[in-house]
């Protein structure tokens, strides 16, 4: 099959199940990006300047230009879409594409979390047996559960926060880990020295901003710190039970069960992991689903189920998940959540 | 000239003065016809050779386009620069002189950040509780995002600086900086700290050669006997 016959076949799933063409800006106000995204997604973007200075950049991720454009539109409203066009990222690697030709469907708004994944993923399952690829299977991996264990763990809020914020991000991830470990991060030294600065400070006018920080807000988080109530052999404990529950990977049929035997294992409540039913029925879907709870740690806007599909030959096919955050961090007021998948058309041509 | 040897130096300050006396203490001396502004010098006893004058970024670029041959210049302005002129050029020597370290520096009322780690934990309070990025003034964008990102702060927005980035955080331009410093006085002066783990690079003055020339560069490089 061509891959305009591919397209068109796509599409007419995309439309059948319910989805609205969106066209998504191709150049976007980089500054606007990186002021919501921070520093590093610049690495993925092309960029340049306009005759009056501005920096723009190609859309280099096709859900992100989808979101900056329903908040253009209308953010009032829920909407399915979907969008057929390309992507443009920079990379250090010569191996990978610049220019990714994507498919994809958002479903921006989604109230429903559980028909919503499975609404997706079903989509994305009958849109590539339209087009008659066989053999697939799936991996995935669900962000929410590394969540629900982090926040049963007893450790410090600060923790809790840090580990959540940088599970996305493996390398750093492990030095964190080693850190809870080893040491701690309060110097009595130091903090004796800033004691005497801190009852100065409180005596200032509390909502004084220092650099655009109230007064107040470093005070508070100062008095949080050094009360940090850490124990090392119980930090040591903790990150064993972190370790060993991302190394779990088996099958989607089989994932409920294994959890269940890492919580009696490691001593933990029996209700810590929420909900399994996406999973599960994905298993249903396609029986060569893969679980892991590694899987999924490389786009930091992920907050749920995370997958990927793949051909015969391994090579992905497809990739989508849910992003609950992503419309709150490009400017929305609200929590507007959301879930959305791509197929990537330069690995469906033969 | 074939065999011709371009030397660029730094053209004012104390590393124009240390570069000079290095030279100097090689037995190099840079001789110059002109008045005390010309840019260009002679070396007596080295023949075949020029020393040009230049701002040290400029001898870094310099350098990597082949116009000079060897050079004097800051190893943070090397490291600054973007990978593939650093390709093109060797550093051969560190030198003595010109020791200062890049450093993320803090108001030094924010006593509770006194790490890294504390600084991440702030940039995702901007970002959580303000919906805006932290902003980190600096004229070393390059050393700047790699040392951020590789200590796990993601969450920030360059304001590129020509100078004074010292007085940002308190104008409301940015607030943290990155920049250099070899005693650290400007930034107290201007109540700013050190993070205790925020060492960016140890930078020195470096003698660089263009790795096109490295070859024929041998000689001038046996001449150094003073190191």
């Amino acid at each position: 099959m061509k891959s305009k016959n591919y397209s068109e076949n796509i599409i007419k799933v995309f439309k059948k199940d319910g989805f609205v063409l969106s066209e998504p800006d191709v150049l976007l106000d980089s500054d606007y990006i990186i002021q919501r995204s921070g520093e590093n997604f610049r690495k993925l973007m092309f960029t340049f300047e306009d005759d009056a200075g501005k920096s723009i950049c190609l859309r280099p991720d096709l859900t992100v230009a989808s979101c900056i454009k329903y908040l253009k539109d209308n953010p009032k409203k829920n909407s399915k879409i979907f969008y057929s066009g390309q992507a443009y990222r920079r990379s250090d690697n010569r191996k990978d594409k610049v220019i990714n030709d994507q498919l994809g469907i958002e479903i921006l708004g989604s109230k429903n979390k559980f028909i919503d994944d499975l609404k997706i993923l079903k989509t994305i399952d009958n849109s590539i047996k339209k087009i008659k690829i066989k053999n697939t299977s799936i991996k995935v991996g669900d962000v929410s559960l590394f969540q629900n264990l982090i926040e049963s763990l007893k450790i410090p809020q600060r923790w809790k926060m840090r580990l959540k914020r940088h599970f996305w991000r493996p390398q750093y991830f492990k030095d964190l880990l080693n850190r809870l470990e080893t040491s701690s991060d309060v110097d009595p030294a130091e903090i004796n020295l800033d004691k005497k600065r801190f009852s100065e400070m409180k005596k200032l006018n509390q909502s004084k901003e220092i650099a655009n920080r109230k007064v107040s807000e470093i005070l508070s988080r100062f008095d949080r710190k050094i009360k940090d109530p850490r124990l090392f052999s119980e930090n040591k404990k903790i990150a064993k039970i972190i370790r060993e529950f991302l190394k779990i990977n088996c099958s989607a049929s089989k994932l409920e069960k294994n959890l269940i035997n890492f919580l009696e294992k490691n001593k933990l409540r029996n209700n810590v992991f929420k909900d399994l039913s996406t999973i599960k029925k994905l298993s249903k879907i396609n029986s060569k689903t893969i679980f892991s709870t590694n899987f999924g740690r490389d786009i930091e806007y992920y907050t749920g189920i995370v997958f990927e599909i793949y051909n015969s030959s391994k090579k992905e096919i497809a990739r989508g998940g849910r992003y609950d955050g992503l419309i709150k961090s490009l400017g929305s007021k609200k929590n507007i959540p959301a879930v959305g998948a791509a197929i990537n058309l330069n690995n469906l041509k033969i | 000239m074939k065999n011709l040897l371009t030397i660029g130096l730094p053209s004012k300050g104390r590393l124009k003065e240390e570069s000079i006396s290095f030279f100097e203490k090689n037995d190099l001396k840079p001789t110059s016809n002109g008045g005390e502004r010309n840019y260009f010098a002679q070396i007596e006893n080295l023949p075949n050779s020029k020393i040009i004058y230049l701002h040290a970024k400029e001898i870094v670029q310099r350098l990597g386009d082949g116009t000079i041959d060897v050079g004097i210049s800051g190893l943070d302005l090397l490291k600054e620069s973007p990978i593939n002129l650093q390709k093109k050029i060797e550093v051969k020597k560190k030198l003595d002189f010109g020791l200062a370290d890049v450093v993320v520096a803090i108001p030094n009322d924010w006593i509770d950040v006194q790490t890294v780690a504390d600084l991440e934990e702030v940039s995702f309070d901007f970002r959580d509780k303000k919906n805006i990025r932290l902003r980190v003034a600096t004229k070393y964008p390059n050393l700047t995002n790699n040392f951020l990102v590789s200590k796990g702060i993601t969450q920030y927005e360059i304001v590129p600086s020509l100078g004074a980035t010292e007085t940002y955080p308190f104008i409301g331009s940015s607030e943290i900086i990155t920049d250099i410093t070899s005693t650290g006085k400007t930034l107290k002066d201007n109540n700013l700290r050190v993070l205790k783990d925020g060492f960016i690079l140890n930078s020195q003055a470096c003698l660089m050669f263009s790795k096109k020339k490295a070859k024929n560069l041998q000689t001038f490089l046996n001449s150094l006997t003073y190191v």
